[in-house]
């Protein structure tokens, strides 16, 4: 870090890659270290909020830090390859290095809910941000009434961090629902879609908090959903994402109503969002 | 309360001299238009002009600045930020800029974290602001609160009176400033002028309240009307001085190269189009209503004022006559003649 100028990113080597899924908007995950020893020291991210990484002389792009701090003094973002940054950071392996700025906007208020049934409801890539949920409250599992998962892609192909589930699965109190869009060989969990398997697992709104992250269909309908259940706005809690370049509320491109995704989002309460003008858009 | 004057005819010689301090920027004759530029020996300066024909943002937010080099070789990498130290006066600022400068200010120092950039600017500027006697038919600062002779929030308030013209120090940058300059200024023992009144365009609007009733019109019928002459053309986020949008991009290769940033204007269509393809503004219509929107709702919400000073320079350049004015009209924000 250069000064006091909030643009200049810091350093930062990739540790380890992988590819979450593939296909040509693959995922692929880094695992990255802060190079310099203070920053890396005093960074402190909360679960949801995102960082502005890039390629020198390719560019920077907002992706949502998709590990909890209770995991360790290292990051890692989930990416799937679409533009032209995305792409750039695609081409890094173990050893590149990578530039990283943040962490920028608000956070789930995960210490608002201890006490409580937490259920996150995920499609696709949006598993990224609900990540660091998951295994924060999996770190303080005393602290919540339990966790439930919901979470689906198209194929078995297109779930993101398909290891994990496996050893969370065998947690008692962690229930971890999957499902793909249609049929395939070998597949053991179930077949639907997300909003619809919210509806067949039909959970009680009773002390619960309800996160949903995914493509704008997918919340579109499990929003619908939540209410049938008789879920309040107050209790449900979901991401935006849109365009960004300054990640600090001044350049202006995510504006949303008097808002801004960067700096007042991207955790939004649905009692909040509801009223912000193109928050859906 | 330091007080000097000086000679129009002299006035070069104080040009010189403050160009030598640092950087002079001031309007500027630029072929068909007035521009607030750095000053060079001969240049027509027009302190007697009305509003320049694109704001002085570009002091404090420039319409490029690059702020990282890096350089990469083998495992060896530099990152250096670009640092600028030099003072500036900023000379000649209307009423009108000023207080869409304390508008920026808001967003840019305000706001935590503050825009380091931005900061620097102000902080190594010394706002020399003119009172302006003279407004033209596009003017309508009175409809916001600004006193077209006098800027709060300037270090040196500076007013032309007949053969001469006349400056006052109102903070110590500003008193410093003249007394650097001494040697070419007199003492202005002269009584204050008392500036008439100075009236601006009465286009008939109605602010009081629009915000608020705003809150409710993000669908109004108007927005389907309004955007269509719209040619997406972008001027009016240019010259506006409370436009402040801009774009962060890199420029180089693997090697070498710098990131830089840049005006932007939410009238373009690329402005929020995502990698993805996705575009929550995808059309001119929803382009227009954010524009002001923001101008006339969300600024307000958030700091209390709308964002619009009445300097006339959308009015003024607009091809199809979308200006803020027309806007607000018709969203309800006209005087209903009483009779």
């Amino acid at each position: 870090m250069t000064g006091d100028n909030p643009y200049i990113p810091y350093t930062a080597t990739v540790e380890e890659t992988w590819f979450e899924t593939g296909g040509e908007r693959s995922i692929k995950t880094f695992k990255v270290v802060l190079d310099d020893e203070t920053v890396r020291e005093n960074w402190s991210h909360r679960p949801g909020q995102c960082a502005m990484i890039g390629v020198l002389g390719v560019g920077e792009s907002m992706i949502s830090i998709s590990c909890s701090p209770t995991e360790g003094r290292f990051l890692r973002f989930s990416v799937m390859r679409m533009g032209k940054v995305t792409q750039a950071l695609h081409q890094l392996e173990p050893g590149d290095k990578m530039m990283v700025r943040g962490p920028y906007g608000s956070s789930f208020p995960v210490d608002d809910w201890h006490g409580k049934q937490i259920l996150t409801i995920g499609g696709g890539v949006g598993q990224a941000p609900l990540r660091p949920i998951v295994e924060y409250v999996r770190a303080n599992r005393d602290q919540y009434a339990g966790l439930t998962m919901i979470y689906g892609a198209r194929t078995s192909g297109d779930l993101c961090f398909k290891g994990e589930f496996e050893e969370m699965s065998k947690c008692d109190d962690l229930a971890c629902h999957l499902t793909i869009d249609v049929e395939e060989d070998d597949w053991s969990h179930n077949v639907g879609f997300v909003p619809q398997m919210l509806l067949d697992l039909n959970p009680s709104p009773e002390n619960t908090i309800v996160i949903t992250c995914g493509p704008p269909i997918m919340i579109r309908f499990v929003l619908e959903n939540l209410k049938k259940l008789g879920f309040a706005d107050e209790q449900i809690y979901t991401t935006l994402e849109n365009r960004m370049k300054c990640g600090i509320g001044k350049c202006g491109r995510c504006n949303v109503g008097g808002m801004y995704v960067c700096k007042d989002g991207p955790v939004f309460s649905y009692a909040v969002l509801k009223d912000i003008p193109e928050a859906f858009a | 309360m330091v007080k000097k004057v000086i000679a129009r005819e002299k006035l070069p010689e104080l040009w010189a001299h403050l160009s030598a301090e640092g950087l002079l920027i001031l309007p500027i004759q630029d072929g068909p238009v007035v521009l607030f530029q750095p000053w060079y020996a001969g240049a027509d300066v027009r302190l007697d002009a009305v509003n320049s024909a694109v704001s002085p943002k570009d002091i404090f937010l420039p319409r490029e600045e690059t702020y990282l080099h890096y350089r990469c070789s083998g495992q060896q990498l530099e990152l250096s930020a670009v640092k600028s130290e030099e003072p500036v006066t900023a000379f000649g600022l209307h009423p009108c800029d000023m207080k869409a400068l304390e508008m920026l200010d808001r967003v840019f120092m305000d706001q935590d974290p503050p825009d380091s950039l931005y900061q620097k600017r102000r902080e190594r500027t010394t706002l020399v602001a003119l009172s302006c006697d003279k407004p033209d038919p596009f003017c309508f600062c009175n409809d916001f609160a600004v006193d077209p002779t006098d800027a709060p929030g300037a270090d040196v308030m500076a007013c032309l009176s007949g053969n001469s013209l006349r400056l006052e120090a109102r903070t110590d940058q500003g008193k410093a400033m003249l007394e650097r300059a001494g040697g070419l200024l007199g003492d202005d023992s002269g009584e204050s002028v008392e500036l008439k009144e100075v009236v601006t365009a009465d286009f008939g609007l109605k602010l009081e309240g629009l915000p608020e009733d705003l809150k409710n019109r993000f669908d109004d019928p108007a927005w389907d009307e309004l955007y269509k002459s719209c040619l997406g053309c972008g001027v009016c986020t240019y010259v506006c001085p409370t436009c402040y949008c801009f774009d962060v991009e890199d420029y180089g290769h693997a090697a070498e190269g710098e990131r830089f940033r840049c005006w932007d204007s939410c009238m373009y269509g690329h402005f929020t189009k995502m990698a993805g393809g996705h575009n929550p503004r995808p059309e001119r219509k929803e382009r227009v209503r954010q524009r002001f929107m923001h101008k006339l709702q969300y600024y307000p919400e958030t700091y209390g004022e709308i964002a619009c000073v009445g300097c006339g320079r959308c009015l003024r350049s607009c091809p199809v006559n979308l200006d803020i004015v027309r806007v607000i009209k018709a969203l309800g924000g006209e005087k209903v003649e009483q009779r």
